[in-house]
């Protein structure tokens, strides 16, 4: 069984935005909706600044307080690891986006919360999410922790990671790469 | 947003050529039925997202465009596209677009008209004007590409009126490469161990392929240098940030010089045998120090001279980037700051190096066969330039676009084509700029309704978007070193969605009607042939995968013949002296020039501006994929220095009246500490004023606004960020 995870090395994105718009196209959203963003950090004080950006999407948490609090099954967590949403089960009562610790659903257009749902029809044929492929600073990587042969796998080895807001108990899917 | 059902969808979908201007919306179940039902077809094709024009595939479903994806083989994609790639593919579908031809009927209004009937008037009034006043009387007013369609027309009516946007771009870059080097050189990102960057930022003005390198040779332990007055997005990943006072670059470049040769770190071998002009060079700036450097630009003299040795120790694998935009047509002293990256590159012995600075791969491209014609001889050059009394040594290949209104006053332009290419919005001051409409003859040829096209054309005649037409092939190169030529191929993707045409077959139909029989005597498949035939593939072969390479061709040594230099210069040398400027009474080489203007005041700033990640300058300002990015990272705000708006009581977010003695406008500022206090910032994209493009409508402000329609007289370019603003507190009362 695959264990589907992602590595974002946050220190090269340079903000340019591709990696929402490929997203966008790819599941054909609306121009206003989109599953992943960018956080902007400024630093310091004229001229020793520094300008940080993270990217951030659903974190496919392995302990995810928004499924937890559906109170129809619709969001499901697949063995994979993906944190999905069942449509046809969804009531529409937005619990799920209070308890996302990370602020990443978004409500469609049909009343449904939706986020990054790591490109689940295109992985398993091994293709990569486009926000992974698009990006010209391959920020991120994604693949399979349970093949120790995966690109992910083996820098995972090489780097010291974190996940975000820890302290929430999550167990976020999505590592970024300490700087 | 209009929202439409699946149902409504897979309803418009069916009904073929009927082509919904609205975005497809489904959620993901619907996408996964809908993605059952339909095949995908992958067709290579060039992005226009841009003029880098990337290789893509676009996917292709129910006839309609799904998405975009890079094409690995392509230099300047690495099989990675930017924002703006995947962006304007969907603007196929944008409601700005022209959608037939249009004819004006007053001040405000255009009716819409048949291609016969356009090409009929247009081919007419024409004739009419080329009797009258002659064929030089026509100009052709462009963004660049597909010159040879316009050159065609232009040498058969005689004239030398083509004129490209480039003095609002980088025309000192152009003219002093091809002077003093007879060639440009490309960045060797893969191989250098050091690199400056000065004024240009790739993360902004993104080439994906250029990026790519770059970030891949930071890995690898290579050396990052940025000087910007601003924090750009590529100084993200760069080693070092070094603000410098804007307007001052070429003060840095002489600093730099200096040090390399007081304290002999250049290649004395390379400067022997391969550089005209040295001493001369070397005589004339012997005084200006790092020292002197500091005190004009702020970067602390030590600052220089560490960056100088640290080049010096990596060279030849050290080379600072010979740049873009940022430099090359908006100072007073342009020319010499593009004039001073050849010196500098020099200094390092770096050209023709691996790891420094490197010819581009390239290859020949054969032509189709024409039958000759008998041409009448050309005029002289309507904007002077290459014009002994007026622009002598600025490029007649390129020209001078911020003038035309005058040329036309002075009766030297009475018919105007200009394709792809909105000076209103591009080019300095767009009042001045809406003087394009008195010529006799205004035919605008755009995709959208620019503000060029609704202000000023008499005739609009739409081109088919990127995707809609099928171009000859191009030789892939700029920018990025590489040894391999590759050529890449602009394929149809989908049907044209609207009653659009190919320019080609646009000029035929006028060239016709103007009397002009025959001019274009092939189609763009016999083109195709003819391109790939010395090159011994097959069009088939090219129009399957869209890019190909070819066997390397470039070595890193320096042109000889006969064991002597053989550069295309005078001298075969790179020469540091130019003659042409000393022919006209100006040094042949660069000195310190100072800027024409300078902020004094409390109030006063120097208005930059550059691109922003996600858009590419004003053209893609009406995407609303795009736009909605610049929605949500407050993307249309200037850019104020903190310090500098704390005193004058300016807080984040703040509303501000901003003017020059062009223009007073009324924009919201981000106030960070990412920006030298003597500058305002503002992002190019913003400021549309065609009612018709609504997305973009009176977004944000343009810095085109603020500055006068000026010559800076060797290279011809606007001189963009010479001016200076007030900024105070609060909006337009
Ligand atoms: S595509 Fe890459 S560089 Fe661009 S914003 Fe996304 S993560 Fe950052
Ligand atoms: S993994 Fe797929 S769904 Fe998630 S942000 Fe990337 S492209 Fe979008
Ligand atoms: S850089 Fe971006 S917009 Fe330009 S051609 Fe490439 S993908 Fe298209």
């Amino acid at each position: 069984m695959a264990r589907f995870a992602m590595l974002i090395d946050a220190s090269r994105c340079t903000g340019c935005n591709a990696c929402r718009i490929a997203c966008q196209m790819q599941w054909q959203l609306p121009p206003e909706r989109y599953y992943n963003r960018l956080e902007h950090n400024e630093k310091g004080t004229y001229p020793n600044t520094k300008w940080e950006i993270t990217p951030i999407q659903c974190m496919h948490c392995d302990n995810p307080p928004c499924r937890d609090v559906c109170p129809t099954g619709a969001t499901y967590k697949r063995t994979d690891g993906l944190v999905l949403i069942d449509s046809e089960k969804c009531i529409g009562c937005k619990y799920c986006m209070v308890a996302c610790p990370y602020g990443v659903r978004q409500i469609n257009y049909d009343g449904i919360p939706e986020k990054c749902r790591f490109c689940a029809e295109y992985i398993i044929e091994g293709k990569m999410p486009p926000c992974v492929s698009t990006c010209m600073n391959e920020v991120r990587i994604f693949g399979d922790l349970d093949d120790p042969e995966s690109k992910i796998s083996k820098v995972m080895a090489k780097k010291a990671v974190y996940q975000l807001l820890p302290e929430k108990g999550t167990r976020p899917r999505i590592f970024y790469v300490r700087k | 947003m209009i929202k439409i059902s699946r149902r409504t969808f897979l309803k418009a979908s069916a009904l073929a050529g009927l082509a919904s201007s609205l975005p497809l919306m489904m959620n993901f179940g619907d996408y996964t039925k809908a993605a059952e039902l339909a095949p995908v077809t992958r067709i290579p094709t060039m992005c226009n997202g841009c003029s880098s024009t990337c290789s893509k595939y676009v996917y292709v479903k129910n006839g309609r465009v799904w998405k975009v994806e890079g094409n690995p083989i392509d230099l300047k994609s690495s099989g990675r596209l930017c924002a703006r790639g995947h962006g304007m593919a969907a603007d196929v579908y944008g409601l700005g677009r022209v959608t037939q031809p249009m004819k004006r009927v007053d001040d405000n209004s255009f009716e819409p008209i048949s291609w016969p009937q356009a090409f009929e008037e247009i081919g007419d009034k024409l004739y009419k004007i080329i009797n009258e006043s002659g064929g030089n009387s026509v100009m052709w007013l462009g963004h660049g590409g597909k010159e040879h369609y316009a050159n065609t027309f232009l040498d058969e009516i005689g004239s030398s009126n083509y004129v490209t946007h480039y003095a609002t771009c980088f025309s000192s870059k152009t003219n002093v490469w091809d002077r003093m080097v007879g060639t440009t050189l490309n960045s060797d990102f893969d191989n250098a161990d050091y690199m400056l960057f000065v004024g240009r930022n790739f993360a902004g003005g993104i080439i994906p392929g250029a990026m790519n390198r770059i970030t891949k040779a930071k890995e690898r332990g290579a050396k990052i240098v940025v000087v910007d007055p601003r924090y750009c997005e590529l100084a993200i990943i760069a080693d070092e940030w070094v603000p410098i006072r804007p307007g001052t670059d070429l003060a840095f470049f002489l600093g730099i010089a200096h040090t390399l040769i007081s304290e002999k770190l250049y290649v004395r071998s390379f400067i022997a045998n391969y550089v005209y002009g040295f001493e001369e060079f070397w005589s004339a700036n012997k005084d200006f120090t790092a020292d002197k450097a500091a005190e004009i630009t702020g970067i602390p003299a030590d600052k220089i001279r560490e960056i100088a040795r640290d080049m010096a120790l990596n060279a030849p694998k050290a080379f600072l980037d010979s740049g873009y935009h940022g430099l090359h047509a908006h100072y007073a002293n342009s020319t010499q700051i593009a004039m001073m990256n050849v010196v500098v590159n020099a200094l390092l012995g770096n050209m023709f190096k691996v790891g420094g600075l490197m010819p581009g791969a390239s290859i020949s491209l054969g032509h189709v066969e024409t039958p000759a014609r008998e041409t009448p001889e050309k005029g002289p050059r309507a904007d002077g330039a290459g014009v002994e009394e007026e622009y002598p040594t600025v490029e007649p290949s390129r020209g001078i676009p911020q003038i035309v209104p005058d040329l036309i006053k002075k009766g030297r332009v009475k018919a105007l084509f200009i394709y792809h290419y909105n000076p209103l919005r591009t080019a300095p001051d767009p009042e001045y700029q809406k003087g394009l409409k008195d010529a006799e003859l205004v035919v605008s040829i755009p995709v959208d309704w620019n503000e060029t096209s609704l202000h000023t054309a008499h005739y609009i005649l739409p081109e088919s978007y990127y995707l809609e037409r099928t171009e000859p092939p191009k030789v892939v190169s700029g920018f990025i070193a590489h040894d391999n030529p590759q050529i890449a191929v602009r394929r149809q993707a989908i049907k044209p969605v609207h009653n659009t045409l190919a320019l080609l077959d646009m000029l035929k139909g006028i060239t016709a009607a103007a009397g002009y029989y025959n001019l274009y005597p092939f189609t763009v498949e016999d083109e195709i042939k003819a391109s790939v035939k010395p090159l011994g593939i097959s069009p088939d072969i090219l129009m399957e995968t869209g890019c190909i390479e070819f066997p390397a061709n470039v070595k890193p040594v320096f042109p000889t013949k006969d064991g002597k230099p053989a550069l295309n210069t005078f001298t075969g040398k790179i020469e540091f002296s130019i003659g042409a400027f000393k022919l006209y009474g100006r040094p042949g080489v660069a000195t310190w020039v100072p800027p024409l203007v300078m902020p004094q005041g409390e109030d006063e700033f120097r208005l930059i501006h550059g691109k922003q990640p996600w858009h590419s300058h004003n053209f893609t300002g009406n995407n609303p994929y795009l736009m909605a990015i610049s929605d949500k990272y407050n993307g249309t705000w200037m850019w104020i220095n903190k310090g500098r708006a704390e005193k004058l009581g300016i807080k984040n977010g703040d509303l501000v009246t901003i003017s020059s003695e062009k223009a007073v406008k009324t924009v919201n500022v981000k106030v960070t500490e990412l920006l030298h206090p003597d500058c305002v910032w503002i992002p190019s994209p913003y400021g549309g004023f065609s009612e018709k493009l609504k997305t973009a409508y009176q977004q944000g402000i343009n810095y085109n606004d603020f500055i006068p329609a000026r010559v800076e007289p060797l290279s011809g370019s606007v001189m963009g960020q010479e001016v200076v603003v007030k900024v105070s507190k609060g909006g337009i009362s």
